[in-house]
Formats: structure tokens, sequence, C-alpha cells
């Protein structure tokens, strides 16, 4: 299975305008959610779960971590690739971010093609072990 | 001249017993008991003249020391001029008439013209009434009162000791002690009482003195019985039997002498185990001066409590740390210097600490905390060590006021949190919109690729555009953060309507609709004495924020900018209807990078920040006041203008 919907999670429209384009561009039959916070990303997951998620870390009203914090107890079933795009790599923070066992992967902005790519290969794996884990 | 009292009554006192003998002759004289002189010619040996002498030498040195000094010299003089009147008579073997100057003797005793004192007792008043006009003269001791004073007791010693002895000999062989018992008591009185009083004068110790005094009268004594014992044996006309081993009289000298070196060298050993006990009691006392010294001058306090924790004594710094007077911490509980819950904890502590020997404290030393007189607590630094004086047990403690050193830490990192902060926020902040230019000028490129128009690029080119000015306003910020804090400014007077006025016209493109009513309700004359350029960052940052989130749906947006002096103090208000400050994001609205509408308009986050430290900057403070509708901000700064 391929990457059917992936909800972007930035404060910047620059920035979310970047992530529709270039996941246009990778696969336009995918599906963008946007969300501009934490709250924003929460309301949009009540209704739906998307394949994967971008998340951003510093945001108002609701931060990445915070969002983060009440996804992880608040939600049952999770998205299967939940990515972090930050505009700088500081270790805490990714460690911070890596703690949550749905959090696969840790990317620095501006976006590209490649993080796609491994986000589906991410999602493939997942579907994979997900698929053993059914058969048996 | 400073008076020794505790030794004062022995010149009294010396004084006094020869004013007694003096007073007794006297009666005697003037009474005439003819019987009894017939009877005990002894009595009156003694003249009526010598013993006014000895009453007005008697009281002359009763009065030496005190503030009638003037009248012992009047004394002293009188006994001076009589006693060496007499001596020329004897020398000159004339009759100046003063032998019966007072009265006519009603009998004859001894040799001598009636009446007419003896050579030696006028040499030994003239050396007594010298050394008490010397002291008076020179105002101290001298050498040569000692030296005087020591001559009349040895005389009136031997004469004494002659008497007691009952042997002649004294008299003959020393013609200078030839004298009555009351004559020699009288004299030995008086040189008692100028060798002994006064000693330290010279340095010497009484007990020293004393005990050379004994020593030489011992060896008076001994010389004495040797030469009574030579004239008895010539009376014998024989020598006493000689033995085997010698004989008697070798055996007596051998004991004298013998007595006498022991005696001597007893003198000597108790001189210097005097001398090196005063010695060691100076060091001592030197040394706890010196020890007292320090300790009244730390800067930490000492404190001793006995084992009940009884306040046994404190230094000045205490005083300082607590409040208390020393006064008031004497003798109570140490539980007063210690708030809750030490203060109730404290007695069990200290009965634990008895049952089980095993300390919390003691020898240990940590942070406790302290209360003062006013009932205010304070973080202090406890040492506590135990004192074991055998028959006493005591525990010293230091304590320091770490009050100043525990702000001087939190204050220390909170500006250390506030550098971290800072410093990750300017990393994602000021990479992030270059992150994005990035990216879209790979999108640029990738659209030039597919051949899109430069039309439909133009909007992607506009959020390049958008991104750089994003990173320009940031290290706007950022250039006048570091401003507030690092810039130099002398204080100027601002004329605060027009600064107001001024920025106002200057910023009111913010308002793109130019809706906003703005009202400035600042006196004319208002002026204030500040830094001009951190006051107009103030003004900035309060209008270009209440301009920058009015609420878009707010029919009749409207900002108020009142300033007044009131108790001396300057305040500006900032009233707006705008969008406002949720109650939750309260708590963050001063903090760096806190950004509360991000949809609204841009900001770095930076803003009100840069508001407070501006106004602590000045001494002064920001507050904010949520409204039923939008915000109000409030600063006040002291009032420079009335230096």
């Amino acid at each position: 299975m391929t990457l059917n919907s992936i909800l972007t999670v930035d404060d910047d429209e620059g920035d979310l305008f970047i992530c529709s384009y270039t996941i246009r561009k990778f696969d336009p039959n995918i599906k963008v959610l946007k969300a501009l916070n934490g709250r924003e990303a929460l309301d949009v997951l009540h209704t739906t779960t998307p394949d994967a998620i971008i998340l951003d870390i510093n945001m108002p009203i609701m931060n990445g971590f915070e969002f983060l914090d009440r996804y992880a107890i608040e939600f049952e079933r999770h998205a299967p690739v939940v990515a972090m795009l930050t505009s700088s790599h500081l270790a805490a923070d990714r460690e911070r971010a890596m703690r949550y066992n749905f959090v696969k992967s840790y990317f620095e902005k501006p976006l590209t093609p490649e993080n796609l790519r491994i986000m589906a290969s991410l999602l493939d794996e997942d579907e994979k072990a997900r698929g053993v884990a059914n058969s048996e | 001249m400073q008076s020794d009292a505790t030794w004062e009554p022995l010149s009294i006192c010396a004084g006094g017993v020869s004013m007694l003998v003096g007073a007794a002759v006297m009666g005697l004289w003037l009474s005439e008991p003819a019987a009894l002189a017939a009877q005990f010619p002894m009595m009156f040996v003694m003249q009526f003249n010598t013993s006014i002498c000895f009453v007005l030498s008697g009281l002359s040195l009763a009065l030496m020391h005190s503030a009638y000094s003037r009248w012992s010299a009047l004394l002293s003089g009188v006994v001076v001029a009589f006693a060496v009147a007499i001596l020329i008579q004897h020398f000159l073997k004339t009759d100046l008439g003063i032998d019966r100057l007072l009265i006519t003797p009603f009998m004859q005793s001894g040799t001598a013209p009636a009446g007419r004192m003896a050579a030696n007792t006028a040499f030994c008043l003239i050396l007594i009434n010298a050394s008490i006009l010397l002291t008076l003269r020179i105002g101290r001791n001298s050498h040569i009162r000692l030296l005087f004073a020591g001559l009349v007791f040895m005389i009136a010693a031997s004469a004494q000791i002659g008497h007691l002895l009952n042997a002649t000999t004294t008299q003959d062989w020393l013609p200078l002690s030839r004298m009555s018992a009351q004559t020699s008591i009288s004299f030995m009185a008086l040189s008692i009482g100028l060798i002994f009083s006064r000693p330290e004068d010279l340095g010497y110790q009484r007990t020293m003195m004393g005990a050379f005094l004994a020593a030489a009268t011992y060896l008076l004594l001994v010389l004495l019985t040797y030469f009574e014992f030579m004239r008895q044996e010539t009376l014998f006309t024989e020598e006493l039997p000689a033995s085997e081993a010698g004989n008697a009289r070798s055996t007596l000298i051998a004991i004298l002498l013998f007595s006498g070196i022991a005696y001597a060298f007893l003198i000597l050993y108790a001189l210097r185990t005097a001398q090196r006990q005063r010695a060691a009691a100076r060091d001592l006392s030197e040394s706890q001066m010196r020890f007292a010294a320090i300790i009244d001058t730390a800067v930490d306090g000492f404190i001793t409590i006995d084992d009940q924790g009884k306040i046994l004594s404190v230094n000045p710094a205490c005083e300082r740390i607590f409040g208390y007077k020393a006064a008031e911490m004497m003798s109570q509980n140490v539980k007063m210097l210690m708030p809750e819950p030490y203060r109730h904890e404290h007695d069990q502590y200290i009965r634990n600490y008895h049952r089980t020997s095993r300390p919390r404290i003691i020898g240990i030393g940590r942070e406790v905390e302290g209360r003062r007189k006013d009932g205010s607590t304070f973080p202090l630094d406890l040492s506590v060590a135990k004192v074991n004086l055998g028959h006493q047990v005591l525990y010293s403690g230091i304590v320091r006021d770490i009050s100043e050193r525990k702000r001087h830490e939190r204050q220390i990192l909170e500006a250390n949190a506030e550098l971290e902060e800072f410093s990750y926020r300017t990393s994602h902040d000021l990479r992030s919109p270059i992150a994005s230019s990035i990216g879209m000028i790979a999108i640029v490129q990738d659209m030039i690729e597919d051949g899109v128009s430069p039309k439909d690029l133009k909007p992607v080119l506009e959020r390049i555009d958008k991104s750089f000015r994003k990173l320009d306003s940031l290290i706007q910020n950022i250039i006048l953060l570091t401003r507030v804090k690092v810039l130099e400014e002398t204080e100027t007077p601002i004329a605060v309507a027009k600064v107001v006025n001024d920025t106002v016209e200057r910023l009111r493109y913010i308002d793109t609709e130019q809706k906003t009513h703005i009202h400035i309700d600042v006196p004319s004359a208002l002026t204030i004495h500040k830094k001009a350029s951190r006051f107009q960052i103030i003004i900035d940052n309060l209008l270009s924020n209440a301009l920058k989130y009015r609420d878009p749906g707010e029919d009749r947006p409207e900002v108020r900018i009142l300033a007044r002096k009131e108790n001396g103090e300057f305040v500006l208000s900032v009233v707006d209807n705008g969008l406002g400050i949720q109650e939750q994001d309260e708590q963050q609205l001063f903090q760096m990078f806190r950004r509360f509408h991000p949809q609204q308009a841009y900001g770095s986050g930076l803003g009100l920040y840069i508001l407070k430290k501006s106004a602590e900057h000045l001494g002064g403070s920001v507050s904010f006041h949520r409204r039923k509708k939008g915000s109000q901000f409030t600063v006040t700064l002291p009032d420079g203008s009335r230096k």
C-alpha cells in the first residue's frame, strides 16, 4: 500500500505551502490535510486517521510536544507514521520526540521528496509487521 | 594617680597602728600615773614628743594615697623638721629647747635629757616621712622609698627580735636598734605600709617582696641568735663541751645555716613558680583577648549553647544577623532563633541526640533556616561543634546568613535559563525563514523546469520575500534587545505628550483599515527624566501591539493612552478593545518568544519581553490587566524629574 493521506501541522503558511507542493509533486493522489497548531491537529484527528503526520515543534497555542502528549493519551489508534519536521536540528528535541513509539522519523526543514520516500517505506514496514502480526 | 582599691586599706591600717600606739603613749604621759611609772618604767621609754610624731606620721601615711594628700605633706614635713632638729641636738650636744616643747615630763626615762627623743628614733622617723614626701613629690612609688622603708623595717625588726629573745646584744651591737618595743612596733607598721602599698608602680609583686622581706628578717634572726649565743658563751668563759663529731656550737651553726639555705631555696622556688604562673596567666589572657577580638569582629555569628539549648554566649555578628540585642538572646533557648518546624523539633532532637549520641548536624554543617526578631526567616549555613569541657558539654555554632548568596544563585540560574531559552529559540526562529526560503526557491526552480509562466511564479516569490522580511524583523528585534541590555545612555528630560503623538503618527500605518480611534490623554506639560531611547522602546511596543492586535470583527476599535504622575511615580497605561490575552496565556505573557495571535500578524515573540526589560532597566515595572474586551498594559516608572 502507498501513502493515501498526510496531515501537515505547522503554524507557518509558507511551510505548509512547501509541504503541500512537495507532496503533490511526489504523488498527486495523496490527500493533504492541514492544521496550524496542535489543537487544530487534534480536532482533525478526531474525525480521521491519516497514514502519516508531518509535525512542526514550535507553534503557538499548542506546540508539537504538547500535541504528542495529548495524542499519546487521548488516542488509542495512531497514524502509522508520525514524522517531526523542524527548522533546526537539536539533539535534545530529537531524543524527546523519538521517545513516543509512534514517532518514526525526524526531518529538518524544508521537506524534500526524499523525506516522503522514507515515510512511504516506513509505512510499508509498518504494514508488513502488522500483516505478520495478524496472520499469526 | 590610679588607685589600687584592694590594697588601699593597707596604708590606712599601718598608719592606724602607728597612730594608736602614739595616742596610747600620749595618754600615758598626760595622765601621769606615777604608780604605774614606778612599776613599769619600760612603758615610758617612748617620749611624749616621739608619740606625737608617730601620730602625725601614721596620719600622714593613711592620707598619702587619698584625696587629702596635701595634709599628708604638711604632717610629714613637720615631723621631718622636728626629727632633724633632734639629730642636730644629738650631734652638736646642744639643747634647742624642743625636748620639753609641749609638756614637762613628770619622770625621766633612759639616759638622755628628760623628754629627748632617741637619735635612732629620729633617724627612722626622717626615713619614713622622707619616703612619704618623696612619694607625694614624684606621684608614685620609688626604689628609694623601698630602700628607706626596708631599712627602717630591719632596724625595727632587730629591735623587736632583741626584745623577744631578751638579747641585750642587739642593742649594744647595733646602737640603731636600741629602741622600745612600742617604738619598734610602730616603725614596723609604718615601714610595712610603705613597702607593700603600690608595688605595681615598680613592677613588683607583693608576694615576691614579702618573700624577700621574710628572708631578710630570717637572716637577721639567725645572725642575732648567733651573736647572742656567742655572748652567752663568753659569759660562761668556757666553750660548750666538745663531742667526737664536733661541738654543740658547730651543730647549732650547721642547723641554722642549713635551715637558712633551705628557707632561701624554698623562697626562690616559690618566686620562680609565681613568676611562671604569672607569665602563663598573661599568655592565656592575651590569647583569650586575641580570640575574643577575632570572634567579636567576625562576619559570621558565633553562638555557644549548653546541652539543654540555653544560649551561653553570642558575638556581635549574631545581633546583626538575628536582629536581637545580645542581652535578649543570653540565657534564652536557642529555639528562639529558629522558625517552625525546627523550633518544635529542636527539643526532641536534643533529646534524641542525648539518647543515641547520633548527630544530625554536629560536625557536619548544613543549610537551615533562621528566624529574625521581626519574624522573617532566612537561609543560613550552620556548623556545630561539640566542646567537651569535662564538667560540662557545650555546643558552639557558627552561623552565616546566606540569603544574599541564595538570591544571587537564583538570579544566575534564572539568567542562565533565560539565556538557554534565548539560544534555543533563536536557533529555531532564525533558521525557520531561511529553511522556508530554501524550500520555496527549490519549488521555483522546479516550476521553471516545468515551464510554468512567470506570472504563476509570482505568489511563490512573494512568499520568499515575506520569509526574508520575517527574518529581518526578528534580527531587528534581537538587535533591539541587545541594545536594551548594553546601551549606555544618560537621562534627559522627555516631553511625554510629544513622544506619544509622534509615535502615534509614525505607527498609524499598522492599522491598515485606518478605523482605530486613538485617544491621547497626556497632560501637555508632563515631563520625566529618563533614558530617551528606552522610553521610546516602551511607547513603540505598547502602541504597535495595540494597533496590530486589534479585533478585525470590532466595529469601533479603540486605543486609549493615559499618562499621569501619581504618588511620585510616572504611570502610563495603554488600553484597547482588541483581541486581548487568554487567561491561560497570561503567565507566559512577558516571556521570550511567545506569540499569542500568530494568525493576526507576524511577531517575533520578543516585543513584550523587550518591553518588560526596558521598564525594569528604568527602575520600573509593567503589568497587564485583562479587560472584558481587550487589554490594558500599565508601565510604572519612578519619577526621575525630582532629582
